[in-house]
């Protein structure tokens, strides 16, 4: 590691290291646009720098030498270590000052980037302890990539240790509303609002098309330039959504707070109009499910629903359940290991057989791909051939998206199990990584249709009192099946495995014991 | 990473030791021309008369389409789900646990172990008593946990009840009254 520096040797025998210096690169970025819409200007002019420009170019060179100067000199002074017991943080340009966290007290360790750290390769690493406020976040901005990763394993595995001391496992955080437009509300949201207006005014006996603004706003809407309000249209709903979707996510969980107030009692408390509070008895809780719905996924983002029993019936259990709301992917593991009191692990889970791909990628292609297309092309054949050339088009629109996400559904399926837990996950649109805990698996289903009987897999469902009731694993290797059910839940169905010998099929109650 | 655990591979669940009684194809036989078939040729019969008398010119298409649709299902369903049905249905109440297998197309065999069993239910329909049979439900305390074991007689079904009952009581609970 080429651009690790060492400074001089700290009391703790460790050495001080710097920040990677491409970071100051990093801040180079806000020139881009400036000098981009200059770039544009000066294309568009011919090439004519006018006065205005060089003043303007001026401006930006004398920011530039100001923000690199304070930037080298804050790169300069910016030294952090990580001794036997804590992560300490040298900063100040004009003031000097050092923070330190202990380690047994961080919590959740995130590393992030965006574009321009990425192109350099670098990262964003923070570690928080799981307070609020910013004290509660120690950021070293930014490291190179490998020692960002080798550093948050490094920290995890040294706070593991006295993890469970920590009652707390979560608190609101400012930071967590960028999850919030990743959530169906964006879209759904506005469509639910519109649909609820539209029924009081229904209610209420008003036809809203009869309104002559209203009709006159869509007459006007229909005679400009389509191409150019549909899309302002569709950005006018987007930001409307997610506006709604952040006021949501705030009323929700406003002064949220996740701990276990006594050994047996985990409480979630959330809400800015309404409080609300659900206490989840250990005793019933039989695991988490880790959700990453498709856009919180590619945002780096998941929540955290508890498996438990006796929140009431399953609407309410869904709502009740939730223990995290979206939130960084690091921190939806920790409250996971804090609610399970041992390391929620799902890496290394056993991958399902290739079938289990082919068979993804036909029911995509046979519900999404194909009818749209065959329908469309009927129509063309019939009617008029620029159906034809849709028909075309939305076959190879649609057909690497379905295969994407047939890819994807197949690279999520997995199962495993690990200490007390029993590991599954599935799902696409709605990836879920579920933790059972083995004991509490109350029976198991195996079915089978005529086309997985061909493909060699089977459905296996561990039934369990909590959450969804049943939570499948989806297309497994027929042959590991029983063998997976029996090693997970031990003793459960060992009596009903083949060991060799084929049993008579009696017809009637004759016990031969 | 450590790994997780991993399985032993090539064990295979043999199917319970019981299969239904004689007299469930029967029944199931039944079930399928009240439930399914008898609707589906009436309905193609009554279609197939009104054509006759008032759109006579129909019947080349419609005959067809309606043997396709209509009276060639009906007849596979009632001669092959009787049929699958015997041959898949069985079960089995073993030391420790009940065990029963189902369905005709989808295949399920379900495992509960006793000493989770909250209640059994023995329900006789009234067809199911013209052909002295019950079905038994044993449910736990998840829904997807609950055994359905179909086409028994009744003094198997009786059985089935006072020894699951029974098993129920002596094996000690694991504590999930939910």
């Amino acid at each position: 590691m080429s651009d690790l520096r060492t400074g001089g040797l700290g009391e703790a025998g460790q050495p001080w290291r710097t920040l990677d210096p491409r970071t100051l690169a990093v801040h180079c970025t806000w020139m881009g646009a400036p000098l981009g819409s200059l770039a544009l200007a000066a294309l568009a002019t011919g090439g004519r720098i006018g006065t205005r420009a060089w003043i303007t170019l001026a401006v930006i060179g004398a920011v530039f030498a100001a923000v690199t100067t304070a930037g080298v000199i804050t790169w300069r002074r910016t030294r952090y270590r990580v001794t036997a017991d804590a992560i300490e943080l040298r900063t100040g340009l004009f003031t000097r000052s050092v923070r330190a966290i202990p380690l047994h007290r961080v919590r959740n360790v995130d590393i992030t980037a965006n574009l321009a750290q990425r192109l350099l390769g670098l990262a964003v690493l923070r570690a928080g302890t799981g307070g609020g406020g910013p004290g509660g976040v120690l950021s070293l901005d930014s490291l190179a990539r490998p020692e960002a990763v080798r550093l948050r394993a490094e920290l995890l595995a040294r706070a593991g240790a006295a993890r469970a001391e920590d009652p707390v496992l979560a608190v609101a955080d400012l930071r967590r509303l960028r999850y919030a437009p990743l959530t169906f509300w964006v879209v759904g949201g506005v469509f639910a609002a519109a649909g609820a207006v539209w029924r009081v005014l229904d209610g209420i006996g008003i036809e809203p098309w009869r309104i002559g603004i209203v009709r006159r706003a869509f007459e006007d809407f229909g005679n400009s330039a389509l191409w150019l309000t549909i899309p302002l249209g569709l950005l006018a709903v987007a930001a409307l959504g997610t506006v709604g979707a952040v006021a949501l996510y705030a009323e929700n969980w406003w002064n949220y707070r996740l701990e276990w107030t006594d050994a047996a009692t985990l409480r979630v408390r959330r809400g800015m109009f309404t409080t609300r509070s659900v206490s989840i008895e250990r005793a019933r809780l039989r695991g988490v499910a880790l959700r990453e719905p498709l856009l919180l996924r590619a945002g780096g983002g998941a929540s955290v629903r508890a498996v438990a029993g006796g929140l009431g019936n399953r609407e309410e259990n869904r709502r009740r359940s939730v223990v995290l709301p979206p939130a960084s992917r690091g921190e939806a593991q920790s409250v996971c290991d804090g609610v399970l009191g041992e390391p929620f692990a799902p890496a290394g889970l056993t991958a399902h057989p290739r079938a289990a791909l082919r068979r993804r990628v036909v029911r995509a292609f046979a519900w999404c791909v194909l009818p749209p297309a065959a329908v469309l092309a009927v129509l063309g054949a019939l009617l008029t051939p620029v159906l034809l050339y849709c028909a075309a088009g939305w076959l190879v629109l649609a057909a690497p998206v379905a295969y994407g996400l047939a890819r994807d559904a197949y690279r999520g399926l997995g199962h495993g199990f690990r200490g007390r837990f029993l590991f599954v996950r599935s799902g696409t649109f709605g990836r879920e990584t579920v933790a059972l805990d083995r004991s509490a698996v109350l029976a198991w289903t195996f079915t089978d249709t005529p086309f997985s009987r061909r493909a060699g897999l089977v459905t296996a469902t561990a039934a369990v009192a909590a959450g969804e009731d049943g939570y499948r694993i989806r297309d497994m290797p027929a042959a590991d099946a029983a063998g997976f059910a029996d090693a997970a839940t031990p003793g459960l169905l060992t009596e009903f495995l083949d060991h060799g010998e084929q049993p008579p099929h009696i017809p009637g109650f004759v016990r031969s014991s | 990473m450590a790994r997780h655990g991993q399985t032993a591979t090539g064990l295979r669940l043999r199917p319970p030791r019981h299969g239904v009684a004689p007299r469930a194809r029967r029944w199931w036989t039944a079930q399928a021309w009240l439930t399914v078939t008898g609707p589906l040729l009436l309905t193609a019969a009554a279609l197939l008369v009104l054509s006759l008398l008032f759109f006579p010119g129909a019947l080349p298409w419609l005959g067809p389409l309606l043997l396709g649709v209509l009276v060639l299902p009906a007849v596979v369903y009632v001669l092959a789900m009787p049929r699958l049905r015997c041959r898949i249905h069985a079960w089995e109440v073993g030391e420790s646990a009940v065990y029963a297998a189902g369905g005709w197309l989808l295949h399920k065999r379900r495992i509960a172990p006793l000493s989770r069993v909250q209640t059994v239910d023995t329900v006789r329909g009234p067809l199911q008593r013209a052909f002295g049979l019950a079905t038994v439900t044993v449910t736990t305390a998840s829904t997807a946990g609950d055994v359905r074991i179909t086409g028994v007689s009744d003094e198997d079904a009786e059985r089935i009840a006072s020894r699951i009952a029974e098993a129920a009581r002596l094996t000690p609970r694991e504590g999930d009254a939910a």
